[in-house]
């Protein structure tokens, strides 16, 4: 589950808000520390998992604190779904 | 705080941490008598006093506001309401024990102290009885706050009180020329904010008195943040990290290294940094821009240092504060800047501000381009940063320039990311464009230290041609 997961905020990430279809991004890669998802894009992020995954993201949530790669942020939405 | 101070309370920490029964009730005392203790001196004497009394004050009533049903009963509220007054108390008793060298003696008679409590003490129980109309008194809070913030930030209307309290005592002997200030305000204002908040949203956990108290006016945090979050810091105010031989040594190198970088080097690049007078005096660009670097170091060094204290004096005690600055003057673009610079201040105005106002327009029904979105969140949240700091319009010019660097930013990598020439690509090429791009970016940053640090917009725009070699 959580590869699938994965799989569709990697596709996301990659056509949708860095407009490179091909690039590839690991699982464990940093996506918020490194520069590569900027403040405007998180929010992007936020509201596609949101309407994606019907799980809620809180606007405090949106750092590297709470998650910084792939792996982080689907094992939240993972656990989320399972609460509700 | 002079670096005695900060002995005194690394001493204090240190026993602090050692407690094993009664520390999170020493705790509240220790920072409570350090809001009295640190409190500059006021136009009016008697401030010095009743500014603490509201810093407490303001911090009981937003946990009357904000707290859980089950965290309000009485039981286990009146240890740290009795450690509270009692603080309170022992201050006000220094008109009689006369300890010059610790507090003001000049405080007010018992019974105007005892009147000031009771006033708090009725307005918490009517918050507490009177749920319902909390979420009202939420509101009005939280502008209040705002409202405090924006005039003791706002130097002219500081200036007027202050002006008016030396005339009203006179110009005779020993006439205090201080002005107004809160002490600590800023970042407690900022605390409370994000509690009203996050308890509007539910978010917010179940705090006693106590662990509230201690979250907003924690010592070592207490004047210059970092700004925690209340959820974080209360799991290690519960449950204290326990301290290994490494953790000490890691402890004491934060404190120590924060201490050096303080009063050492701060202080010295001090002597060198930009300032009015230099500009008015330097001739050539070349040292303008020694100036110039000397003044981002120094503020990063100055700033650092202290959150570098703050940490490890948490550390000594079992909690851990969040980090503040991550390398910041090494990052390549602005984003990173402010991801590693001020962090938990950019972290709250983008909870509080930036993000739902990002959501707000992206999700709306006729939804805004996205360049339009960016430009007008970037620049608003820069913006609100900057006057922070102070409502001057240096500081309003400040977050302007970040504002519009953070756009042009964005907007250059959304052109440039699928344009990279394949030298750009290679490693060497990476390496090279990494460097280039640190080099502008810290220089882009330097140079809006110039209408952060400079009194005025004009003198900032003097310093600015001159750099360049056209003045």
């Amino acid at each position: 589950m959580p590869d699938s997961i994965i799989a569709i905020l990697e596709q996301h990430i990659a056509s949708k808000i860095l407009k490179q279809p091909n690039r590839r991004i690991k699982p464990d890669e940093a996506i918020i520390s490194s520069g590569l998802i900027d403040s405007f894009s998180l929010v992007d992020l936020a509201l596609f998992v949101e309407d994606t995954f019907n799980v809620r993201m809180d606007d405090s949530e949106l750092n590297a604190q709470t998650f910084d790669n792939l792996d982080q942020l689907a094992s939240i939405i993972q656990t989320r779904q399972k609460k509700s | 705080m002079t670096i005695v101070q900060i002995a005194i309370l690394a001493i204090v920490a240190l026993i602090l941490g050692r407690l094993s029964k009664g520390r999170e009730l020493a705790l509240l005392a220790v920072s409570a008598f350090v809001v009295f203790w640190l409190q500059p001196d006021e136009p009016f004497v008697t401030l010095r006093f009743w500014i603490p009394v509201a810093t407490l004050g303001i911090a009981v009533l937003a946990w009357a506001l904000t707290s859980a049903p089950e965290a309000r009963g009485w039981k286990q509220n009146w240890p740290a309401a009795a450690v509270l007054v009692g603080v309170v108390l022992l201050m006000d008793l220094n008109r009689y024990f006369k300890l010059e060298k610790v507090y003001i003696t000049g405080t007010p008679l018992l019974p105007l102290t005892f009147g000031g409590l009771a006033g708090i003490f009725a307005f918490v129980l009517l918050l507490l009885r009177w749920q319902k109309a909390n979420r009202f008194w939420m509101v009005i809070t939280f502008i209040g706050i705002i409202a405090i913030f924006s005039f003791l930030k706002t130097p002219s209307l500081v200036k007027i009180v202050s002006d008016f309290a030396v005339n009203r005592r006179g110009q005779g002997a020993g006439a205090i020329t201080a002005s107004l200030s809160w002490l600590g305000f800023s970042y407690i204002a900022f605390r409370l904010m994000h509690t009203i908040r996050d308890r509007q949203s539910g978010r917010l956990p179940s705090l006693t008195l106590g662990e509230y108290v201690n979250y907003v006016i924690f010592f070592p945090s207490f004047t210059a943040g970092p700004i925690d979050r209340a959820e974080r810091f209360i799991k290690e105010l519960r449950v204290p990290l326990s301290l290994g031989n490494e953790d000490w040594i890691d402890a004491g190198t934060r404190f120590f290294v924060g201490l050096f970088k303080k009063f050492v080097v701060a202080d010295l690049l001090a002597v060198i940094s930009l300032n009015d007078l230099l500009v008015s005096q330097v001739k050539t660009a070349g040292w303008m821009w020694v100036f110039l670097y000397a003044y981002a170091f120094r503020i990063y060094f100055d700033f650092s240092g202290y959150t570098d204290i703050a940490i490890g004096l948490g550390r000594i005690m079992g909690i851990r504060l969040p980090e503040n600055f991550a390398a910041p003057y090494l990052k390549p673009n602005l984003t990173q800047f402010w991801n590693s610079w001020h962090m938990t201040l950019t972290q709250w105005f983008r909870s509080y501000f930036f993000n739902p106002f990002t959501r707000a327009l992206r999700s709306g029904k006729r939804p805004w381009p996205v360049w339009i979105v960016i430009l007008v969140t970037q620049v608003s949240t820069m913006v609100l940063i900057g006057l922070w700091h102070g409502v001057t319009a240096g500081f309003a010019l400040w977050g302007l320039w970040h504002g519009l660097g953070l756009f042009i930013q964005n907007r250059w990598s959304e052109f440039t990311r699928n344009r990279m020439p394949a030298w750009a690509q290679s490693r060497h090429g990476q390496v090279a464009l990494n460097i280039v791009s640190i080099f502008v970016t810290f220089n882009f940053v330097a140079l809006g230290w110039l209408f952060f640090n400079l009194s005025t917009p004009i003198i900032a725009w003097r310093a600015m041609l001159r750099l360049f070699g056209s003045a």
